[in-house]
C-alpha cells in the first residue's frame, strides 16, 4: 500500500538506476530531510546538541566503518583510532592557523595516510590475524598519543580545540554546529548509497565474498582492500575531526580509545554490516540507548515507587542495554538493518502476504 | 516491532526531562562514574555527601534551602557526562562534580564558555587551581603535583634534611593519571639533587612483574606510587616477592581499607600513604553522621563505608561545597547565580571541611586553597600520621601551574 509499486516504469536507463526506485522511499527521505534541516526550530537546544549532533557524526563514522567491515568484508578493530588521528590532525592543523575547512580535509588525509600505511603491513593476513593487527593500531596510537606531548599537548593530555570557521566566520550556536554534522553526515550517507552501484563498489563486494575468487574474475584484491581501507580512513578521520569541531571542543586520548573502538564496531554490527539505514539505527542504539535507559529507569523506579540504591541504579540500565543488544542480534543477526528491511518488504506486497518472496 | 520499543523508550525519555519549575532547593549535580572504572570510589563518596546532605537538611539546609543532590551515572563516557551536564544546566543546576578525570575534561570547555561552577576535587587539570585563567573550576584541596611535591618534601625530612644521593623511583601506571606528576619531580629532582628513576607499568596494571624487577636493580631508597587501589595490592606482592621492604612504598591518596584488607592488614604494616583527608570513624562528622542517621537506620548505604577514607574525601570535598554555597546565599542572596557560588567558594577562609582537612583559604587567584596534605603510615591497625599537614615546595608547584595554565589561556586566544 504505501510501498505500492504499481505503475512504476522504467523506461529508461536512468530510471531503473535511480537510488530509490519506489516514490514511497523518495517521499520519505524528503520529509526526513526536511524535518532534519527544520530540527533547530522545533527541537530544544538539548536534544539537539547533546543527542542529535552526535548521533549524526557517529552515524558517518560508523558508515565510514561499515565501508571496510561491510562492504569489503576486513575486519577493523582499531576505526577510534584512525578518528582520533583525524582529529589530532585538525585541532593542531587548526591551531598553526590552518582555516578549518581545509584543516578537516588534511584530518582525514593524514588518517587515510597512517590508515592505509599500516593496511600495507596488516592486509598480508586474513580474517582474526587481521582483526588482531588492526586492535594493534589501536594500541600504538593510544601509546604515541600519551607518549608524545608535541601531540597530545602536555602532561594534561588536553588539546583545547579552536572554535570551528566557516568561510572566516566562527561557527559557536547549536543550531550552526548541527548543520556542520548534518551536511557531513548527508555527504558520506549519499556517497555511501552511490558507492553500492560503481565499480568500486562492486569490486569491494567482490572480495568480501571470496578474494581469489574475485582475483580469477581480474579484480586485485590487494588493491581494492587498500582502496576501502584508505577511504574508510579518510572518511573516520573527519568525523573524528568534526566530533571535536562540533561536540567536545577539546581532544583527549580517551575519547579514541580501544573502548570507543568496540563501540564503533557493535555499532556496525548491530545496526547491520552493509546496510546504510542500518548505521543510522547502530549509532542510535549504542549511543544514545544507555542514557535512554537511564532516565527511563530511573522515570520508572520514581513512578512506581520502589527505591534502588544508586548503584543498581546505574547498572540495571547496562544489564537492560545488554540484553537489548542481544535480543536483537537474536531476532535478526542481520541487524536493525535488516529489521527495517523485513518490515519494509512486508509492506511492499501489503496485503497480499502470500505474494511473499 | 522492536523499533517501536526503541521509540517509546526515547518518547519516555522526553516526556522525563520537563526542565524543574523555578526551585527552592540548592541542587548539585553529582554526574558520577557509578559502573565502570571509578567504581572503587564513587559509591563511598556518594553516600557521603547523600548522607551529609541530609544532616544538613534536618538542621535546615543551607542558609533555609534544602539541598537537593542528582546523582547520576555517566560510565566513565565524555559523551555521557557531557549529555548529563547538558541536560542538567537546563534544569537549572550551576554545580556540577564529575569525578572523573576523562568527564571533567571533557566537560570543561563548555563550563568555561557557559559559566558554571565545575567541582573537580581530586581529579582532572591539576593547573585549574589557576583561578585566573580557569574561573570557574574548583579543584579544591591538594593537586597531584602538590601530593608528589609533600612526598619528596617528607622523604627531605627523613633522610635529614638534604636529598643528596637519595634514590627516589617513582613508580606509576603508564597513562596520563600515573604520568602527571613526573614534571613536577624532574623540577625538584634538579633542584634538590636526588636521583629520579621512573617505571612506568601498563594498564590495567594487573602485570607488574618487570617494573619491579627494575626496582629491585635500581635498589631505590624510596618508592613514590602512582596507582589506584587494587594496584597497590598487586606491588606489595611483587614487592614481597622481590624482597624489598613495604616500607619503602608511599602510596598516592588512592588506597583505602579494602585494598590494606588485601594486602593483609600485618603484611601491609609500614605502607606509607599521602592523603588528603582524615581518615577514620572517629572523626567528629562522621560520628555526628552515624548518630544522627545510621543509628536510626537512616543512612544512605553500608554502614561499613563509614569506615572508609573515600567515605571521609566524600565528606570533605562537600563540605567545601556546600559551605561555599551556604556563604553565597549568606552573602549574595537568593536567589543563587553561578556568580554568586563563584564568590561563596572564593570566600572560604581557614575552612578546614569540619575538621577533615588542613584549613583552606581559597581566592580568586588560587581555587586549590593551598590544599595540604599529610604522609600517614598503617601501623597494622591503624593509619599513624608521619607528619603535619604539609605544603612542600609551593614556589616550584605553582612554576608548573602557572606554565601549563598559560598554556590553555593562549590556546583560548587562539580563538
Amino acid at each position: 500500500m504505501l510501498f505500492r509499486q504499481a505503475g512504476i516504469f522504467h523506461a529508461d536507463y536512468s530510471a531503473d538506476r535511480a537510488l530509490f526506485p519506489i516514490p514511497a522511499d523518495r517521499w520519505m527521505i524528503g520529509i526526513l530531510l526536511l524535518l532534519a534541516l527544520a530540527a533547530p526550530i522545533y527541537m530544544n537546544t538539548l536534544y539537539l546538541s547533546s543527542y542529535l549532533l552526535p548521533w549524526l557524526i557517529w552515524t558517518a563514522g560508523a558508515l565510514g566503518l561499515n565501508l571496510i567491515l561491510g562492504w569489503a568484508g576486513q575486519f577493523h578493530l582499531g576505526y577510534a583510532a584512525v578518528m582520533g588521528i583525524g582529529a589530532y590532525a585538525a585541532v593542531h592543523a587548526t591551531r598553526a592557523g590552518i582555516p578549518w575547512e581545509i584543516a578537516i580535509v588534511l584530518a582525514g588525509i593524514t588518517a587515510s595516510v597512517i590508515g592505509s600505511v599500516f593496511a600495507f603491513a596488516a592486509l598480508r593476513v586474513k580474517g582474526l590475524y587481521l582483526a588482531l593487527s588492526t586492535l594493534a593500531l589501536q594500541f600504538v596510537m593510544d601509546w604515541t598519543i600519551s607518549h608524545v606531548p608535541a601531540i597530545s599537548g602536555g602532561t594534561q593530555a588536553t588539546l583545547q580545540a579552536p572554535d570551528i570557521r566557516l568561510l572566516g566566520r566562527a561557527v559557536t550556536s547549536d543550531a550552526g554546529l548541527y548543520y556542520v554534522a548534518l551536511v557531513w553526515c548527508v555527504l558520506v550517507t549519499s556517497f555511501m548509497l552511490n558507492l553500492r552501484r560503481t565499480a568500486l563498489g562492486r569490486a569491494l563486494v567482490a572480495v568480501r565474498e571470496k578474494d581469489y575468487a574475485a582475483a580469477v574474475i581480474g579484480v586485485n584484491s590487494f588493491y581494492f582492500k587498500l582502496v576501502a581501507f584508505a577511504t574508510s580512513s579518510f572518511i573516520g578521520g573527519v568525523s573524528g575531526a568534526i566530533l571535536i569541531g562540533t561536540f567536545y571542543h577539546a581532544v583527549t586520548p580517551e575519547q579514541f580509545s580501544v573502548d570507543v573502538s568496540i563501540q564503533a564496531l557493535a555499532m556496525v554490527i548491530v545496526g547491520g554490516l552493509g546496510s546504510i539505514i542500518g548505521s543510522y539505527f547502530g549509532a542510535a542504539f549504542i549511543l544514545l540507548m544507555p542514557g535512554v535507559m537511564n532516565s527511563f529507569i530511573s522515570w520508572a523506579t520514581t513512578k512506581f515507587g520502589f527505591s534502588l540504591g544508586i548503584e543498581t541504579l546505574a547498572h540495571l540500565p547496562q544489564a537492560f542495554y545488554g540484553a537489548l543488544i542481544i535480543g536483537f542480534l537474536l531476532i535478526e543477526p542481520l541487524g536493525l538493518g535488516k529489521i527495517y528491511n523485513n518490515i519494509r518488504d512486508y509492506l511492499l506486497v501489503w496485503p497480499f502476504g502470500y505474494t511473499k518472496k | 516491532m522492536k523499533l517501536l520499543s526503541i521509540l517509546a523508550g526515547l518518547a519516555l525519555a522526553l516526556f522525563n526531562v520537563v526542565p524543574a519549575a523555578a526551585a527552592d532547593p540548592v541542587r548539585f549535580a553529582l554526574c558520577y562514574d557509578l559502573s565502570k572504572a571509578y567504581t572503587f570510589v564513587t559509591p563511598q563518596i556518594a553516600q557521603a555527601v547523600r548522607d551529609y546532605a541530609d544532616l544538613l537538611n534536618a538542621k535546615g539546609g543551607l542558609e533555609g534551602h534544602p539541598i537537593e543532590l542528582i546523582v547520576q551515572d555517566h560510565g566513565n563516557e565524555p559523551q555521557r557526562g557531557i549529555e548529563c551536564y547538558e541536560r542538567l544546566k537546563r534544569e537549572g543546576v550551576m554545580v556540577f562534580d564529575m569525578l572523573s578525570t576523562p568527564v571533567s575534561r571533557a566537560v570543561l570547555p563548555r563550563i568555561m564558555k557557559d559559566g558554571n561552577i565545575l567541582i573537580q576535587s581530586l581529579v582532572g587539570r591539576g593547573d585549574a587551581v589557576d583561578g585566573n585563567v580557569f574561573k570557574w573550576v574548583f579543584p579544591i584541596g591538594p593537586t597531584y603535583w602538590g601530593q608528589a611535591a609533600n612526598d619528596i618534601e617528607y622523604i627531605k625530612q627523613k633522610s635529614g634534611g638534604t636529598l643528596k644521593g637519595v634514590k627516589v623511583a617513582f613508580f606509576y601506571i603508564d597513562y596520563p593519571f600515573g604520568q602527571e606528576p613526573i614534571g613536577i619531580l624532574k623540577t625538584l629532582a634538579q633542584k634538590e639533587g636526588f636521583e629520579l628513576q621512573l617505571v612506568p607499568y601498563p594498564l590495567p596494571g594487573n602485570d607488574q612483574a618487570s617494573a619491579w624487577t627494575q626496582i629491585r636493580r635500581l635498589n631505590p631508597d624510596w618508592i613514590v606510587s602512582w596507582s589506584l587501589s587494587n594496584m597497590h595490592v598487586i606491588a606489595s606482592r611483587e614487592m614481597k616477592r622481590n624482597g624489598i621492604s613495604i616500607e619503602k612504598y608511599i602510596a598516592v591518596n588512592w588506597l583505602n581499607e579494602v585494598d590494606i584488607k588485601n594486602i593483609g592488614p600485618d603484611v601491609a604494616k609500614g605502607l606509607k600513604r599521602g592523603t588528603n583527608v582524615a581518615g577514620g570513624s572517629n572523626q567528629p562528622l562522621v560520628q555526628q553522621i552515624i548518630k544522627e542517621l545510621y543509628d536510626k537506620g537512616k543512612g544512605n548505604g553500608d554502614r561499613k563505608f563509614t569506615e572508609d577514607v573515600y567515605y571521609n574525601t566524600g565528606l570533605a570535598i562537600y563540605s567545601i561545597a556546600f559551605e561555599g554555597a551556604r556563604l553565597a546565599i549568606k552573602n549574595g542572596g537568593w536567589p543563587l547565580t553561578p556568580d554568586k557560588i563563584k564568590a561563596g567558594l572564593e570566600s572560604l577562609k581557614n575552612y578546614d571541611a569540619n575538621g577533615l582537612i588542613a584549613p583552606i583559604t581559597v581566592t580568586a587567584q588560587d581555587h586549590g586553597g593551598g590544599g595540604k596534605t599529610r604522609i600517614e603510615m598503617w601501623d597494622g591497625g591503624k593509619w599513624v600520621p608521619q607528619t603535619d599537614w604539609i605544603a612542600g615546595f609551593q614556589d616550584d608547584v605553582w612554576s608548573v601551574v602557572k606554565e601549563q595554565s598559560a598554556d590553555y589561556a593562549k590556546s583560548e586566544t587562539q580563538k
